[in-house]
């Protein structure tokens, strides 16, 4: 098997907005190789998080196949796709979207919930519990276990969402403008994060419209009108 | 594992959700309180029913009843010893009642019973009023009056006779049974001595007598008729319903309700101040047992305010039929004066004010339900009869003796419903071999058999369940119907749990988006919202049922402090409702089946919202913050 993870072919996929019909993707493709971190870039509306969101299995294409180690992720029907999206992808957002009413270790626990039955949960759970808090404690969270989302800072809450995309362990990162809603300083601290996961081997694919974030990936893939314009190498590429 | 955990965190910190909760809570408690309390209506007027007639009525809905009763009751207890305890003929016909005191005439049913029997085959003997403070003196027999009068040490008592029963029962009766009786005689007030009345007063109550009753529990009525005198430090007060005693106490003066101090209402000497001793007067008639609603008022506290004196005479009237039905010959209402010796209190409304019980061989004689040979001479016959002692009577065989009604009570032992209808099935089986027999030994007398084999062909062996299937069944309907109306009425908690549920989704569209996008199915993120619902349901449910059966047990309490609060509050009026107290039980299988309906229907309201949910696409929701 070769290195490709994850590859998309043809990718197109329109929103109806009332009348129109609003072409986003116009036949976009792309190859994932194993432990690349991928930056889309492109400017607002040019259909890069709707890329990323078909590469993750959170949408569905009008045509064009994505296939995750060879297999079409769409044609297993929706039940595949949320295994997909809970065990094999792990997504970061802008908006960091944690559930206000859970703790930071909840929150970080909740794609093992998803996971787990109510039995596998129980016989399982110190385990995963423990994995989880390792997980935030890398993320320097340790004295915030029992906090509440609306009592973290900005940077803390994206820690938080990225410990939880990483809490099944998934084979590929999707981060959707991960450091678009803070200040440069707490973005290059997400940054960082990000590129010592990818040293570890974490496959990434970032959103970001900012060239500076775009620069710490390995090769930055530009979106432009729903088609890809270019592809180049980061200049610090290993 | 999410859902569970979710909804459990929902529960608690979505404080909207308390109102789901609260509504679920209250329609529980609404619904149980109402089958509760109808239920228990439901049991008390079987109980009732059961008690005032035994365990099966052998009986002929006609008034001119039905013959060989006599033989069939022998047969009964011989053939079944370990069936039957007890089986009493009973006489039912109707008739007016009149009181002559007040001239006041009512319609009656009249009934005939052995007393002794009667107290054996149902509860007749628990409803008696006199017979309970007075134990041994209510009796049918021949009998006078007693009225009240001072002993010689200046106490107001009863005849002897009377004064020893009810100290019988004192020695018997507990200390909550003694109060009871006496709970109308308590100390009411005190007045000052400048009030006291002057002079004797007729008609009316003397003003400063009235001030001094004024905003105190027992008012005194308006025209009554009133005598005050002195009798050395004693002041009595005479009114409609008793008499009363005013005591000088120093320069204080205690007003007592009765001075009287045992229960019931009795004549009283001309004067109040009479030295004359207690006694009997008027001239000695047969005893007659009144439905308690005939001759006295229902108070709100349940007991009863009565208007007629014990002993007082009445005049019953009845009409006698032939066994074809037809009215005898040159009769019309057969008028017999009685003595009201006691009163009988069923508890059945109906019953209670229409019933009037007299002694069954004296109901017979006078309705003409008595054996005798038919006369079936042509007036010509009789024309060429001698007159006077020579007059030939008729010979040949007699029609006999009828009744309308043998009431049986069975033994404990037969105590399933099958035992019951099997006991049921072999009385009707004596019934036909007793009819058949009976009839066949009266094959030669074409007169006499004319006369009966219609009367012996209406009779019918029912149990107390299927006699009164109607009047159960109006309150088995009752029970049912308004049931139902409450159930209707709970679901609008329905709707509030959908509303609310709703509203929730609304504002968690967002966090659905996060749930599904880490990979929950939308059947998941549906299941969320409706073990949310069921855990509304089951919390709701919980402290509605909890609270619902604390309510029942202690409804009685509550209307007293709403009595309390507010004398209008009362719901439950012992005036109106045959039972004293609202009934208090809950039954288990009612409980538990209300609340299992209140988390269906929880689960019910949320599936709306639930549907809602699973719709929600995460791309959508997560777009913006």
């Amino acid at each position: 098997m070769s290195d490709v993870i994850l590859q998309a072919t043809g990718l197109h996929k329109s929103y109806q907005l009332g009348k129109v019909s609003l072409k986003v993707l116009k036949g976009v493709s792309l190859t994932l190789q194993r432990g690349e971190f991928v930056a889309i870039m492109g400017a607002s509306g040019s259909g890069k998080s709707t890329l990323l969101h078909l590469l993750g299995a959170l949408d569905i294409p009008d045509a064009g196949t994505v296939r995750f180690e060879g297999r079409d992720i769409f044609a297993g029907g929706s039940r595949a796709r949320d295994r997909l999206r809970n065990a094999t992808f792990g997504f970061v957002f802008q908006f960091y979207h944690l559930l206000p009413e859970l703790t930071v270790l909840e929150n970080t626990l909740l794609p093992c919930m998803v996971g787990n039955s109510v039995w596998s949960w129980f016989s399982r759970r110190h385990a995963l519990r423990r994995q989880a808090t390792e997980m935030l404690e890398r993320m320097g969270l340790k004295e915030r276990l029992r906090h509440r989302p609306n009592e973290l800072s900005g940077g803390e809450r994206q820690r938080v969402a990225i410990a939880r995309a990483l809490a099944n362990r998934p084979r590929v990162l999707l981060a959707d403008e991960p450091t678009g809603n803070l200040d440069a300083a707490t973005g290059r601290e997400i940054l960082s994060v990000l590129k010592s996961l990818n040293e570890e081997g974490q496959t990434i694919v970032m959103v970001t419209h900012d060239p500076l974030v775009a620069a710490s990936a390995h090769r930055i893939v530009s979106l432009v009108d729903g088609r890809i314009a270019a592809r180049q190498e980061a200049p610090k590429a290993p | 594992m999410y859902k569970l955990f979710l909804c459990l965190r929902y529960l608690y910190k979505r404080r909207i959700v308390f109102f789901a909760v609260g509504a679920v809570c209250l329609c529980v408690m609404m619904v149980l309180i109402v089958i509760s309390v109808m239920g228990g209506f439901l049991n008390m007027v079987k109980d009732r029913s059961r008690g005032m007639l035994g365990d099966l009525i052998v009986e002929s809905t006609t008034l001119q009843g039905f013959p060989f009763y006599e033989e069939f009751i022998a047969r009964l207890k011989a053939e079944m010893p370990d069936e039957i305890h007890e089986a009493t003929p009973v006489i039912i016909t109707f008739g007016t009642l009149r009181f002559p005191r007040n001239g006041m005439t009512k319609p009656v049913q009249v009934v005939g019973i052995d007393l002794e029997e009667t107290y054996r085959v149902n509860d007749f003997k628990e409803g008696l009023f006199y017979e309970k403070y007075y134990p041994g003196t209510t009796h049918f027999e021949r009998q006078q009056e007693p009225y009240l009068g001072l002993t010689k040490d200046g106490q107001i008592a009863l005849p002897p006779e009377l004064e020893a029963a009810r100290r019988r029962w004192e020695a018997n009766a507990s200390p909550q049974e003694i109060a009871d009786a006496w709970r109308d005689q308590r100390l009411l007030l005190e007045v000052e001595a400048d009030d006291l009345p002057k002079e004797l007063n007729r008609g009316r109550i003397p003003a400063g007598l009235k001030r001094a009753f004024e905003n105190r529990l027992f008012q005194l009525p308006d025209k009554v008729e009133v005598a005050v005198a002195k009798k050395g430090k004693k002041w009595l007060l005479r009114h409609a319903y008793g008499v009363n005693t005013i005591q000088r106490d120093g320069d204080k003066l205690k007003v007592y309700y009765s001075a009287y101090t045992g229960p019931g209402y009795f004549a009283e000497p001309e004067s109040p101040l009479s030295r004359e001793g207690p006694g009997w007067q008027g001239r000695p008639l047969p005893g007659v047992i009144l439905g308690t609603d005939l001759c006295a008022e229902r108070l709100r506290t349940g007991g009863y305010a009565r208007y007629c004196r014990r002993g007082e005479m009445v005049a019953l009237a009845v009409i006698p039929f032939n066994p074809k039905g037809g009215f005898q010959e040159g009769t019309g209402f057969l008028t017999m004066p009685l003595r009201y010796v006691d009163d009988c209190r069923t508890g059945v409304y109906d019953i209670d004010s229409m019933s009037v019980y007299v002694s069954f061989e004296q109901l017979q004689d006078i309705v003409n339900m008595t054996a005798f040979v038919p006369d079936d001479r042509d007036l010509d016959e009789l024309a060429s009869e001698p007159e006077g002692a020579a007059a030939t009577r008729p010979s040949g065989p007699a029609v006999p003796a009828r009744t309308t009604q043998v009431q049986i009570k069975l033994k404990p032992t037969v105590d399933t419903r099958d035992k019951v209808m099997a006991a049921r099935n072999r009385v009707q089986a004596i019934w036909e071999r007793v009819s058949s027999e009976g009839l066949a030994a009266l094959r030669d007398a074409p007169n006499v058999l004319d006369r009966i084999e219609g009367p012996v062909s209406w009779v019918k062996v029912q149990t107390w369940e299927e006699k009164q299937a109607r009047y159960i069944g109006a309150v088995e309907k009752e029970k049912y119907l308004v049931t139902i109306l409450f159930a209707v009425i709970s679901v609008v908690a329905v709707f509030l749990v959908g509303v609310i549920f709703y509203m929730i989704v609304q504002q968690k569209t967002r966090d659905i988006g996060i749930i599904k996008s880490v990979g929950a199915t939308s059947l998941g993120v549906a299941g969320i919202f409706l073990s949310y619902g069921a855990a509304v349901g089951v919390v709701g449910g919980a402290f509605g049922t909890a609270l619902g059966t604390v309510f029942v047990w202690y409804i009685n309490e509550i209307q007293d402090l709403l009595i309390w609060i507010s004398p209008s509050a009362q719901v439950w009026n012992p005036e109106v409702y045959a039972f004293d107290r609202i009934p208090s039980e809950v039954n288990p299988s009612d409980a538990i089946g209300i609340y299992i309906a209140a988390i269906l229907a929880s689960v019910a309201g949320a599936l709306i919202a639930a549907w809602k949910a699973s719709k929600v696409w995460p791309v959508e929701a997560l777009r913006y913050e």
